[in-house]
């Protein structure tokens, strides 16, 4: 430890180069960081996704919405079990709206919806409640922690979407909170806000429409057939729909999940492979410059070990700063990202965005790697180098 | 051995070294013998090439002779491992190089305090040593400066602390004088005669100066890789 402010001071010293080390490993940790989160929320949405449930949208996009009376239709058709209307509200807390306080919240019929999704658990007396008020909200269990509401705390949303906006809030009352098992139901979002439609349509005075139709079929194995035939039934009609799996239907929302997957995992180990390079070279430069110094120390009683050692904590250091650096970024960015355009529609869509441990833990490891990656050749250099083959070129 | 029975500081014994450059051989010392009794403040001269700096780099164990035996201050160097070595220069060598050699990123008194971080001593402790040494070589006011912000005759009072501060028995110079102008030099050299006769210190230096090298007690020529008076 006594060693440290020697390393220090030759960082402090040339601090526009370890300022830029550190800015680049900060970014690809950055990076690396916000990558992996959206690729584990898209994997966290598909996982949870049914394939006996399909999700019939509006033929041209899911922005708009379809006749509520095609609910009755879908009913009709043979291998359907179910049918429930869902349309995702927008909504925002706050005045004026504060997306830092985002979730994801979805106007829906309550018998019909629970009865299709029963990973939302409830007892009876909590589906009681929530059927009973018309202002009546279920919300999630970590939603829930995360702003403090229990049975009975009113919560004013005011939606972002344009025919939704009646010029003031929506008023709501808790009637319940949802469980979620992991067990039976891996993957259950815990961060849902699901209120009545009917609220919904209402207080739009009828304007609302369906936004989607969440669907049961009686055999999962026909599920693609039944989608099909609701599509034919509507092919003649002026708002023709698509349905897919729902399965089908979250990876198309986020296009093609596992190209992105992949796309985004080569750029994380193109820029990481990049970064490393760069990082290497400063190393090197910083002890090609140092020849003579490491020379001198050794000559003074440094043993080889101690000098290798000396570089290696320096490019450690890097690491360390690099990668703390590179998650308090990454943290940030997780946090806004629903906030931003475009890139914020689709990760509102996957509302468990956060920094996970395992990712944040990832990042720091490969920052670290990469900084000692970096020191590996300079300090072996430093390590042979022979005090004799040295001075003699002073 | 020496006359007076006492035996001493140094003693380079048929010492040969040679350079091996590809096929090509290069013999550099040739059964070259040397006896520095303590506390003596030897010179050595000698035209360029003819092995002054690989001679210094023996005694001062940075280096390892072909064939022969060098022992200073009652170790034999030849026989100690690479890191054994290390830790011996640090305790008993101390170094003085023609071009100071201070690491610029630290100040004269971090410099100074180098070559005891390899001892067991405190941060406090360390730095009291290191400026008592500044203080020997009249220096102590620029503690706090960087190489840069000093002249090459102070640079080199710097390096001499260094070479001080953890009081080994064996100074060796290689042209400690070499890059000064000479008032600079004289103060260098008035230093190191300070350093023989009041801190007993045993001083062999290289020089090309003649006037540097009258400073000295012994003055010894190397020629083609032996001794000559
Ligand atoms: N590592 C080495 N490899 C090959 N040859 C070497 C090496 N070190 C020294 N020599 C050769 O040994 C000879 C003596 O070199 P040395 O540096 O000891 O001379 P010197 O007397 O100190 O000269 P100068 O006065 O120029 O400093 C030279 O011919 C040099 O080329
Ligand atoms: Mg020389």
């Amino acid at each position: 430890m006594k060693y440290l402010p020697y390393v220090l001071k030759h960082l402090r010293r040339n601090w526009i180069r370890t300022g830029s080390t550190v800015m680049a490993m900060a970014v690809c940790i950055f990076l690396f960081c916000t990558l992996q989160t959206i690729i584990a929320a898209v994997n966290y949405g598909l996982k949870s996704a049914s394939a006996s449930r399909l999700v019939t949208r509006h033929s041209v996009s899911l922005v708009y919405n379809m006749p509520l009376a095609y609910k009755e239709r879908i009913a009709q058709i043979p291998g359907v079990k179910r049918v429930a209307i869902s349309n995702w509200f927008g909504g925002v807390m706050g005045l004026p709206p504060d997306f830092t306080k985002f979730f994801a919240n979805f106007a829906v019929e309550p018998e019909d919806y629970l009865a299709i999704y029963p990973e939302y658990v409830l007892s009876d007396a909590e589906k009681q409640a929530f059927f009973a008020d018309r202002r009546g909200a279920i919300v999630g269990p970590e939603l829930a922690k995360r702003f403090g509401w229990s049975v009975g705390s009113t919560v004013q949303l005011e939606s972002t979407i344009p025919p939704y906006r009646i010029g003031r809030p929506f008023e709501f009352v808790i009637s319940g909170i949802y469980q979620v098992d992991e067990v039976r139901y891996p993957g259950t979002d815990g961060r849902l806000f699901f209120f009545h439609h009917k609220y919904l349509e209402e207080s739009t005075r009828n304007r609302a429409g369906a936004g989607t139709f969440s669907i049961e079929v009686n055999d999962p194995e026909r599920a693609a057939a039944v989608g099909k035939a609701i599509d034919a039934y509507f092919e003649n009609s002026d708002v023709r729909t698509k349905t897919e799996t729902e399965a089908a239907f979250r990876a198309g929302f986020v296009s093609l999940a596992g190209n992105l997957a992949l796309l985004l995992n080569g750029i994380g180990i193109a820029v990481t492979f990049t970064i490393l390079l760069v990082t290497a070279n400063t190393m090197s430069m910083a002890v090609r410059e140092r020849r003579t110094e490491i020379a001198v120390l050794k000559t003074l009683g440094f043993g080889s070990e101690l000098v290798m050692a000396l570089i290696l904590v320096e490019a450690l250091i890097l690491g360390v700063m690099g990668g703390g650096l590179g998650l308090v970024l990454g943290k940030a960015m997780i946090g806004v990202l629903p906030s931003l355009p475009l890139i914020g529609d689709v990760a509102r869509a996957f509302p468990n965005l956060g920094l996970s441990p395992l990712i944040a833990a990832t990042g720091f490891g490969i920052a670290v790697f990469l900084g000692l990656a970096a020191g590996l050749l300079p300090a072996l250099q430093a390590y042979r180098a022979r005090i004799t083959d040295t001075l003699r070129t002073v | 051995m020496s006359g007076n029975g006492k035996a001493p500081m140094v003693a380079v014994e048929g010492v040969k070294k040679v350079y091996r450059r590809d096929a090509e051989e290069v013999k550099v010392l040739d059964g070259l013998s040397l006896e520095v009794p303590e506390g003596d403040f030897v010179a050595l001269m000698g035209p360029s090439g003819s092995g002054k700096t690989t001679l210094l780099n023996l005694i001062a164990g940075i280096d390892r002779p072909t064939a022969g035996k060098v022992v200073v201050a009652g170790t034999d160097v030849a026989q100690l491992g690479e890191s054994e070595l290390a830790r011996w220069r640090s305790r008993n060598v101390g170094f003085i190089f023609q071009f100071y050699n201070l690491i610029p990123v630290l100040t004269a008194e971090e410099n100074v305090a180098l070559p005891l971080l390899l001892t067991s001593l405190s941060k406090k402790e360390r730095r009291e040593r290191a400026l008592t040494a500044l203080k020997v070589v009249g220096l102590a006011e620029r503690s706090q400066h960087y190489p840069r912000q000093l002249s090459g005759g102070q640079e080199q009072r710097v390096a001499i602390a260094r070479a001080i501060v953890a009081d080994p028995k064996v100074l060796v110079a290689d042209e400690p004088t070499g890059d000064l102008d000479s008032k600079s030099a004289e103060e260098i050299l008035a230093l190191m005669e300070t350093l023989n006769r009041d801190f007993g210190k045993t001083i062999v230096m290289v020089t090309h100066d003649p006037r540097a090298a009258q400073r000295a007690h012994t003055q010894h020529h190397l020629e083609k890789g032996v001794l000559s008076l």
